[in-house]
């Protein structure tokens, strides 16, 4: 243990060295006060078959070669999730029903990228997002197995199908994976079970995810999803659970539909956490049998019940317009994607969404994004970064290069950055540190 | 006489008897006249057949497999050492294998056993898991396919020909090897007086494939709770869970030689298999209870006659009715790594927990019908008509896709009409041109609406296919040949319905098509009865375009099919071989493919940075050497002991594009590997044993990215052989 201190100290005071020669050189190079510790921004992008990790300093301009890149990926098609402390980059991915070799970066001491480990993504994930030291995702639909591998059985005799199986990657310890398997057959009460949604970390040892509640999914039908069928289409619920999954409360509201982005197999997170610690609950009414419009409650910071004083109409804000995708930008910005058809055109796991605006939670208020690509020429987008009040947003347009726009949340309008000559996607952006 | 010997012994020498040997066409015709009662004669009379087909103007090797019959090697490890084929295999026995001809492969060749697509034949009875015994003769047509194989093949042709004979023969071997690898196989054949005649043929397969592979390993917590991600280091594991068997029966029987019919034969074909699977496609995953098992049942009809009703017109007819079912397992709550440890999991599945189920079946019906005019025109028309239904039917199948129409039939009918007229004013040269007209009518559930409800719809597709021949003798030594197809591949029912929720289809799309052009010299001579040589070149030409490729916009929703892409091939392929007496040959090929990317811009309409950049992923350079030294008369007459080697190279090549500055972590490496056998041969063939080595090096061997090949393996085979010619 000693030996492991003084390693992480030598480790520290040589970062720390690294820091200051590179603030010696930067001061030499031009007059930046207190440059910021050693960092670089994480791009990942696809060329036409294979993944790359490219590393930049720059995103506000100029044009970047797909051929610089700094790594080529033994798998292609990894889902990027970024966490601050510590400053990580993890590559889940999850493949034709094998499991998929996960990846680890981050940067050294002169801001290098680095490859920390490679680890074994044991379950499928639809939902993801971090929790204390943990990278978490989840999957529900699953079958879940008693202590003997035996699948555990209905009251008919036949295979259960309400397990939800989490993935936690340990950061501090290596990534090392644990897989945990909870049943969620009557969780809320009215005998239906639940997919999960989204991962929020509450800050005091909990997290929050969001409950699509349905009847088992029916083995005959559906597509490609967990959920069957939704016997309360116009409540949300918004479970809370601790380090060892065990349930600690459920926010139930009937104002809104239940919180979760529905596209294919995934189940996008529809909850973020504003600057002041409130969450924000978000729900884009993607049943078809809702009669809610999409919107928005509040958790205030580690309260037990949601705000029953604030309600988000965002629908009659966008003039009949739903959301799939939700992320938080800064303050009480958070940036929507919504549907390219208005609520009047039915919603399925594969409608086109390519428009985004920007809501403040706190003033009520909607504004599309201006100075982006027109909605029926976007082809492809990716994971956006929140940075330094701004989001850092990649757009495929068609007949061009995927490109990054940085879109100001106060105006909503959006100015184009870096793009990536002869990339096909550009599917995540990142900011690593030195740590 | 002597001759007769003297050509026969070069047969047998040989690992492949390349048709390009004008002398032997001489031999073949002695051998016809002179009353011979050993394996050298049938050996010979085959040969007529090898050499016509190597006359053709077709760019096509045809190989005489009965040379091979005392080695192990599958059906596909025989192709492998043709001159501009590559197999490219997973892993030991009964692996996936692909097979690719200059650079085309999957969907883009076709495989033909007699005449009859093998696609419906289901995984159980391919050519990876065939014993090169099954085969009398393989025809490799590279580039242009004769309309006898009705097709939708862009860019050539395997037929594998089986025994045929009239004749008694009792052929049966048993081999054992490294990785407790058994492989067996009986055939019998008999043709009665009365014109009843049966063949049977039978094999199998064994393996446990335990070969040791290097890689890194998944390592686990104390407590067995978590999985502690892979070691930096790679480690030498032996292989634990990918122990293959197969099993396979053809029955024929029937009539030849009357009135009617000069041949009718009913057949019934079964097989199956199972194999564990030991990893996924990366290496470095590992499981330790998945499995798949496919079976299927075959019965087939043959009819052929020639001078129907009026003089040199000919017909035939086949018919096949294929049922396969495939099962893929993955029950276990567990989560291995090489070491064969496990941790538990709390769901079911290793992978995603199926047990799934696919049924499918398959109707081939060929007709052939061919007609000549006094000795210069010959005219053929070939009709293939083909019917595929395909539905799960277990509903814990796939999961995460599966759908309403997941369970609803999806049939796929194709019909390819053939006609060709070949001129052959005299022996000096002679040309041919051809059509095929492919029909496509596909049914299958067809979202009507945006809420996921289904209905079944039909729809055709259609298109015209055509090419030219000519060869031409510049002297008894020289040979040109020129050919010349624009081919098509027709869209799937797949790739024209999609898969209904996830997947749009599009009716709009175009065939997959390419220009194939091959020239090709050949000499060969023969100086004074004891030195022998021929050399071939081919030169290949292949512009594809408009390949069908699966893509996802954003703005679209969905997933699509879209026509993109044109890849332009340039290539060589070289043989040579020198015969001393019936006592040594030496012999190789090399291939080199130029294959590039021909589009300016990317499927999103940018442009496209790897335009003329090479394609990745596919071996460029390749080759084969081989040599035998034969002691005749050894420890008594009629006794042979052959010595033989053979060496395999591929350049190392890269899994994606080195424009888009792909690195060397994801490369293929160099493969160099030589095998060897030494085989004593008693009684003119009746008795035999022979004792190989493979991979001698024991070399690290990948065909593709991470997926390591079988290290150094020993086996011995025993194997009887009687013939009896019913008609001296």
């Amino acid at each position: 243990m000693s030996t492991k201190k003084s390693i992480l100290k030598k480790t520290v005071l040589a970062g720390f060295i690294g820091c200051l020669s590179l603030a010696f050189i930067s001061c030499e190079d031009n007059d930046n006060p207190a440059p910021k510790s050693a960092g670089a921004f994480f791009l990942s992008v696809n060329g036409e078959t294979a993944e790359y990790i490219i590393q930049t300093d720059n995103l506000e301009t100029g044009d970047l070669h797909i051929s610089s890149n700094n790594k080529t990926l033994l798998q292609s098609g990894h889902t990027w999730i970024f966490n601050d402390n510590p400053s990580v980059a993890v590559g889940l991915i999850y493949q034709q029903g094998d499991p998929g070799i996960g990846l680890g970066f981050g940067v050294d001491a002169e801001g290098k990228l680095k490859e920390l480990k490679n680890f074994l993504i044991t379950s499928r994930y639809t939902s993801y997002g971090f929790f204390e030291n943990y990278a978490l995702t989840s999957v529900g639909g699953v079958t879940p197995v008693d202590g003997n591998g035996n699948a555990i059985l209905d009251e008919n005799g036949n295979e259960r199908s309400d397990g939800v199986t989490f993935n936690f990657i340990d950061l501090n310890n290596n990534f090392a994976l644990q897989g945990k398997t909870i049943t969620t057959l009557n969780i809320t009460g009215n005998g239906d079970q639940a997919t999960l949604s989204g991962i929020v970390d509450m800050g005091n040892g909990e997290f929050l995810t969001g409950l699509v509640v349905s009847q088992p999914r029916d083995p005959n039908a559906t597509g490609g999803a967990s959920s069957g069928t939704i016997t309360y289409p116009d409540s949300v619920w918004v479970a809370a659970f601790d380090a060892n999954l065990s349930l600690k409360r459920i926010y139930r509201d009937d104002r809104i539909s239940y919180s979760s982005g529905r596209y294919r197999s995934q189940y996008y997170s529809q909850m973020g956490k504003a600057a002041d610690g409130s969450i924000y609950v978000f729900s884009g009414s993607y049943e078809s049998t809702t009669t809610k419009p999409c919107g928005a409650l509040k958790i205030n910071k580690n309260a037990t019940t949601f705000d029953q004083s604030y309600h988000f109409n965002i629908e009659e804000k966008t003039g009949g317009y739903r959301f799939r995708k939700v992320w938080h930008v800064s303050e009480n910005y958070f940036m929507l994607e919504l549907y390219n058809d208005d609520k009047n055109t039915p919603v399925t796991v594969n409608s086109a969404a390519t428009q985004y605006g920007i809501v403040d939670v706190a003033a009520k208020t909607f504004r599309w994004i201006t100075e982006i690509p027109a909605k029926d020429k976007i082809t492809g987008t990716g994971l956006p970064m929140a940075y330094e009040g701004k989001m850092y947003f990649p757009i495929v347009e068609e007949d061009k290069y995927p490109a990054v726009y940085i879109i100001d949340p106060a105006t909503a309008s959006a100015r184009k950055g870096i793009s990536i000559t002869g990339a096909t996607s550009l599917n995540a952006i990142g900011r690593l540190t030195y740590q | 006489m002597i001759r007769l010997k003297f050509y026969s012994c070069i047969l047998f020498i040989s690992v492949f008897t390349f048709p390009v040997l004008s002398q032997t066409h001489k031999a073949s015709s002695e051998a016809d006249t002179v009353k011979h009662d050993s394996l050298d004669e049938v050996i010979v009379l085959g040969k007529s057949k090898v050499r016509e087909i190597g006359e053709s103007a077709y760019n096509v090797v045809s190989i005489d497999t009965r040379l091979l019959h005392n080695t192990t090697l599958s059906l596909t490890q025989t192709l492998d050492r043709i001159s501009g084929v590559k197999i490219r295999e997973t892993g030991g026995v009964g692996s996936d294998s692909q097979i690719s001809i200059n650079g085309f492969s999957g969907r883009h060749i076709k495989v033909f056993m007699d005449g009859m697509p093998m696609e419906g034949f289901g995984s159980s009875f391919q050519l990876n898991n065939m014993p090169v015994s099954l085969a009398e003769r393989i025809e490799v047509y590279k580039g242009v396919v004769p309309v006898e194989f009705g097709s939708d093949a862009l860019g050539g042709a395997v037929n594998i020909v089986t025994k045929q004979t009239k004749n008694t023969y009792v052929d049966v071997s048993y081999s054992y090897g490294s990785f407790n690898t058994h492989k067996s196989n009986v055939s019998f054949g008999h043709t009665a007086k009365n014109g009843f005649t049966v063949q049977l043929n039978a094999y199998q397969n064994y393996s446990d494939n335990n070969y040791k592979v290097k890689t890194r390993l998944l390592e686990f917590s104390e407590d067995g709770l978590s999985a502690l991600g892979f070691t930096q280091e790679k480690q030498w594991f032996k292989r634990f869970h990918d122990t293959y068997h197969n099993e396979a029966v053809i029955a024929k029987a029937g009539i030849v030689n009357k009135a009617w019919a000069d041949r009718f034969l009913i057949g019934l074909t079964l097989s199956r298999e199972k194999a564990d699977i030991q990893n996924a496609n990366v290496m470095q995953i590992a499981y330790g209870g998945r499995e798949r098992k496919a079976k299927s049942l075959i019965p087939t009809l043959n009819y052929e006659k020639k001078n129907l009703i009026v003089q040199n017109l000919n017909f035939s007819l086949t018919a096949n009715y294929n049922i396969t079912r495939n099962n893929n397992l993955d029950t276990l709550a567990r989560q291995y790594n090489w070491k064969g440890e496990y941790i538990p999991k709390g769901s079911k599945g290793e992978g995603e927990y199926s047990m799934s189920e696919f049924d499918s079946k398959n109707v081939y019906v060929t007709a052939n019908m061919n007609y000549r005019i006094r000795e210069k025109h010959y005219f053929a028309l070939n009709n293939l008509y083909s019917n595929y239904t395909r539905k799960a039917t277990d509903v814990a199948a796939n999961s995460e896709n599966s759908t309403a129409a997941t369970f609803m039939r999806r049939t796929n009918g194709k019909n390819i009409l053939g006609f060709s007229y070949k001129f052959e004013p005299g022996k000096r040269w002679n040309a041919s041109a051809f059509f095929k007209y492919y029909e496509v009518n596909v049914r299958g559930p067809v979202s009507t609406t945006t809420t996921a409800v289904y209905e079944e719809q039909e729809k055709s597709f259609s298109t015209t296919g055509y090419g030219v021949l000519l060869t031409y003798f510049l002297s008894n030594s020289f040979q040109l040949k020129t050919s010349f197809e624009r081919a098509y591949r027709l869209p799937s029912e797949r790739e024209l319905f999609g898969d209904e929720v996830l997947e749009t289809g599009d009716a709009s799309l175009k065939p997959e098509n390419s220009q194939n052009i091959n020239l090709n010299i050949s000499y060969s001579n023969v100086w004074n009865s004891t030195h022998s040589a021929y050399i071939d070149v081919g030169l290949i030409y292949r512009d594809t375009r408009d390949y069908i490729r699966r893509r996802v916009e954003q703005n679209r929703g969905g997933a699509f099919y879209t026509n993109h892409g044109n890849v332009l091939n340039l290539g060589i392929d070289c043989e040579a071989r020198y015969f001393y007496k019936n006592i040594f040959s030496a012999g190789g090929n090399f291939t080199y493919q130029n294959i590039r990317s021909m589009e300016r811009y990317n499927a999103n309409g940018a442009l496209d940075v790897n335009y003329k950049g090479r394609m990745p992923n596919l071996p460029y350079i390749f080759g084969n050497l081989d040599a035998s030294y034969n002691i005749n008369n050894a420890f008594g007459k009629g006794n042979t002991l052959s010595f033989g080697y053979n060496l395999r190279y591929v350049h190392s090549f890269l899994r994606d594009w080195i424009s888009e500055g792909a690195s060397d972590d994801v490369i293929i490496p160099i493969q160099l590997s030589h095998d060897m056998n030494l085989t004593y041969t008693l009684k003119n063939g009746r008795y035999n044993v022979s004792f190989e080595v493979k991979n001698i090096a024991d070399e690290m061997l990948f065909d593709n990215f991470s997926l390591q090949k079988p290290g150094r393996s020993f086996t011995v085979k025993l194997r009887y052989f009687f013939f009896n010619n019913n008609y001296k």
